[in-house]
């Protein structure tokens, strides 16, 4: 299956000094990737990149064949790709309705089929509509999150590190919207801190250090390998 | 002291005042909430306000009410203009550089006035307007428009805020500048709408005053303090807040006047600004803190 | 002779310039080194103004004091007052972001303003406080003015050294980090508010010493001798123009601007009387204007701050 997103070489910073040093990562429809790797890695760097949200100095992005490299996020969200920050990643203030309706920002039209996709995703919010997103619970509001970037109907979702600051109940709960997210056919980009839970539930993962690949496989063959394991998993 | 001369003499003077400052202070917390910063050429934007309504009323002979809404109009323009001539270029830099550029601004405004209308105060009207009897209640009609414009000025404006697109983008971009423009909200067409309304609040704010007392060069920058303390007393980003804030700082200024020199009105705002900062500065109903 | 006047001239413009030097030196602390906003310098000024007068005043009838205590004493309480009314102030508004300091210190000026203008038995009020000794009082005109530039250009010249050497110190480097990167700062466990205090009440109180330096030059202080706005604008246009966080460019931006101010003053007092009032609030029309430019295309003003270190970077 061709990628839908593709990322080759990529080397970029937010300033003068290049924090990824030639990065390469694709997804394909229909897959959940994982992004894992020691602290200053250069994970949601990465991620980043993708997204617009830094100086790309190397190599080259694509969304379904089209080059994305260095643009705009805002043509990036019309090129199919939602982003969802690890902190900060909902309008506190405002309802969860009018969260999703921020999402749908860009977009004309009825938007009765985008709301009835994440109310269906998360019938949680359905209830929960005219509550102020501030006054969630964490996974609650990871909802939030996600669906007001699936309101725009993206073809890849990055999610960067979904799972911080939650407790492990609340992990599980957010994975398996992921999985459900995936189902409706959304393909998930996503950064992890917890490596392995996360590469047990990923399709496959990037293991990056200092800013470069350094192995990349299936989740279940990354968790097998030795040296992954010693980087996250025995330390 | 009974309690009708209480409510005649310093209640309702406080609300009417309050009043004024509430619309000031509902454009101060604008600011301070989407843009981040504090905007001192706020008082003199409401005194550039008046003047146009005064020239409304002299020179194309108004009636003094419908000064009004050509005052809002041009000034709302007028702020806008300033935005992109003194302020737009500095969103780079650290927003403290955009609140030394307002003050400069504050000046250049004051001066404007103090060129063209000159340093004497003026009034809409000539003459004593007489106070009618409402159960006890001595009201005068401007009094009561400026309460009642107060009113339907800032339900107009949530309705903006609640119901529009462009309203709930102000709201987001309040909220969470990041998110808003990760989501594809136009941060200029925001600052231009912004700087609108709080344009056309400014006026109206200056409007009032110069309708309740007279209309001088230095009566913005006079009412700066004020409705800053009723801003942060109401919590930044609130409208109900500025608006509440507006009404207890007017109020607390007439009724000081019964305990101090009345030269000392102005040090109850002031005392109010401190005392919110020290014990609660997010405001009473709970807004943002820079 | 004409060339004694343009020379008596000169030495009188010399004076305010090493004036209106502290002020600039005590906002450089402020803003150029810490990045603290304070829109009441007039209320400084004031303060240190009255509280010298004071003291050093032989007794009057109808108000308190004076105290005819040695002139020094007089500019030691001025810096003392000047620093214990910025003290609450600055452990207030300190905690936040500037924006609130530039409001509060607007409010402390007005305050002081309001105090000045109508307590009659601290202040005599409108007729001001009279009889302030002046140092070389006695000589001649020309000799005297000579004699009192020394001076004040001897106390600009100490507080200059004293303020270098600050900012030399760790100290500086320590405000200096703290103003480029407030997170970091705080994260390496300094005590950010305290340190924001520690330069705001210094600025204040060098901008208190600056008003007693004009209150002996006068002999007398009154509440209409300082438009509050006006003085407080100058001294912020004169900082940036000449280049904040640069003590010499501070200076320089003072000497410049209050060369231009003077002049235009002249030019336009020769103007009929109807012109020469509106030409005033159009002189203030134009500095404002020049903060502008100056913010535009020279936000780094005449003499930038010179890079000290790695930790030289300006803007975040």
């Amino acid at each position: 299956m061709s990628p839908l997103l593709d990322m080759r070489e990529v080397r970029g910073g937010y300033g003068d000094a290049d924090i990824l040093q030639g990065v390469s990562l694709n997804v394909a429809p229909g897959e959940i990737v994982a992004i894992v790797g020691p602290n200053g890695a250069g994970k949601s760097t990465a991620m980043k990149a993708i997204f617009g949200l830094l100086h790309v100095r190397g190599g080259k992005i694509t969304i379904d064949g089209e080059d994305i490299t260095g643009k705009k996020p805002n043509l990036i969200v019309q090129a199919g790709v939602c982003y969802v920050p690890q902190v900060d990643n909902i309008f506190r203030e405002m309802t969860v309705h009018e969260n999703l309706e921020m999402g749908a920002f860009l977009r004309s039209g009825d938007l009765t089929s985008a709301y009835d996709r994440v109310y269906g995703l998360f019938p949680d919010l359905q209830e929960r509509r005219k509550t102020l997103a501030g006054n969630l619970s964490g996974g609650q509001r990871q909802m939030v999150a996600m669906g007001r970037a699936l309101m725009l109907d993206p073809k890849v979702l990055l999610l960067d590190e979904p799972t911080a600051g939650l407790s492990p109940r609340y992990m599980e709960q957010i994975f398996q919207i992921c999985r459900d997210v995936r189902d409706v056919g959304v393909a998930l980009l996503l950064v992890e801190q917890h490596a392995k839970q996360a590469l047990a539930f990923s399709d496959r993962g990037y293991v990056l250090a200092s800013g470069a690949n350094r192995h990349e496989g299936t989740g279940a063959e990354l968790l097998a390998d030795r040296e992954v394991a010693e980087m996250f998993l025995g330390g | 002291m009974d309690f009708m001369e209480l409510l005649n003499f310093y209640i309702v003077p406080g609300l009417v005042l309050g009043s004024i400052y509430a619309l000031g202070a509902v454009g101060i917390t604008l600011v301070f909430a989407i843009l981040r910063y504090a905007h001192l050429a706020h008082g003199d934007i409401a005194t550039l306000g008046a003047f146009i309504a005064f020239a409304a009323v002299t020179l194309l002979g108004l009636p003094v009410y419908a000064a009004l809404p050509v005052a809002m109009v041009v000034t709302a323009f007028a702020a806008v203009g300033i935005d992109r001539l003194f302020y737009d270029y500095l969103r780079e830099r650290p927003r403290i550089v955009t609140v030394m550029a307002s003050l400069g601004v504050a000046l250049m405004v004051r001066s404007v006035v103090q060129v063209i209308w000159g340093v004497d105060a003026e009034s809409y009207i000539r003459g004593i307007a007489r106070p009618e009897n409402w159960w006890g209640i001595r009201l005068k009609d401007r009094e009561i428009v400026t309460i009642l414009s107060m009113i339907g000025l800032v339900l107009a404006l949530q309705l903006f805020l609640m119901k529009t697109k462009w309203g709930k983008a102000m709201r987001a971009m309040s909220d969470n500048p990041n998110l808003a423009l990760l989501s594809g909200v136009d941060n200029g067409k925001v600052v231009f709408l912004t700087w609108l309304i709080v344009g056309g609040l400014c006026a109206a704010s200056g409007f009032f005053l110069g309708l309740n007392t007279e209309l001088k060069s230095m009566m913005g920058w006079q009412m700066l303090l004020p409705m800053f303390a009723a801003a942060i007393l109401g919590g930044v980003g609130r409208i109900e807040g500025a608006v509440l804030g507006g009404l207890i700082v007017g109020v607390a200024e007439e009724v000081s006047v019964i305990f101090l020199p009345s030269e000392y009105k102005a040090a109850t705002a002031f005392a109010i600004l401190l005392l919110m900062l020290l014990v609660r500065p997010t405001g009473l109903l709970r807004g943002k803190v820079l | 002779m004409e060339w004694i006047g343009l020379l008596n001239y000169a030495v009188f413009m010399a004076i305010f310039i090493c004036i209106y030097g502290l002020l600039a030196l005590g906002l450089n602390i402020q803003w150029g080194f810490s990045g603290l906003f304070n829109a009441g310098i007039a209320g400084f000024f004031a303060v240190g103004a009255y509280t010298s007068a004071i003291l050093t005043t032989p007794e009057a009838d109808g108000r308190i004091g004076g105290f005819d205590m040695p002139v020094p004493v007089g500019w030691a309480g001025a810096m003392l007052l000047a620093a214990a009314i910025a003290w609450p102030i600055g452990k207030i508004c300190l905690r936040f972001r500037s924006d609130y300091l530039a409001i509060a210190s607007i409010g402390v000026a007005e305050i002081i303003r309001l105090v000045i203008k109508s307590e009659d038995w601290l202040t005599n009020s409108a007729r001001g406080v009279t009889n302030i000794p002046r140092p070389f009082g006695d000589l001649p005109y020309a000799q005297s003015q000579l004699a009192y530039l020394a001076l004040v250009g001897g106390v600009l010249f100490v507080a200059y050294l004293l303020v270098e050497r600050q900012i030399a110190a760790p100290w500086g480097r320590m405000m200096r980090a703290i103003r480029d990167n407030e997170l970091a700062a705080r994260a390496m466990g300094k005590d950010v508010p305290f340190r924001r205090l520690e330069a705001f009440v210094f600025g204040a109180a060098l901008m208190g010493l600056g008003g007693a330096l004009f209150a002996h030059l006068n002999r007398a202080i009154t509440p209409e001798a300082i438009d509050p706005m006006v003085a407080t604008f100058l001294v912020w246009i004169m900082l940036i123009l000449g280049g904040s966080g640069n003590n010499r460019g501070a200076i320089l931006g003072v000497a410049v601007v209050w060369v231009i101010w003077s002049f235009s003053e002249i030019l336009t007092d020769q103007f009929p009387p109807e012109i020469a009032i509106k030409a005033k609030y159009i002189r203030i029309f134009l500095i404002g204007l020049m903060l502008q430019l100056v913010l535009r295309f020279r936000p780094e003003g005449i003499l930038p701050e010179p890079q000290r270190g790695v930790s030289g970077k300006k803007d975040s």
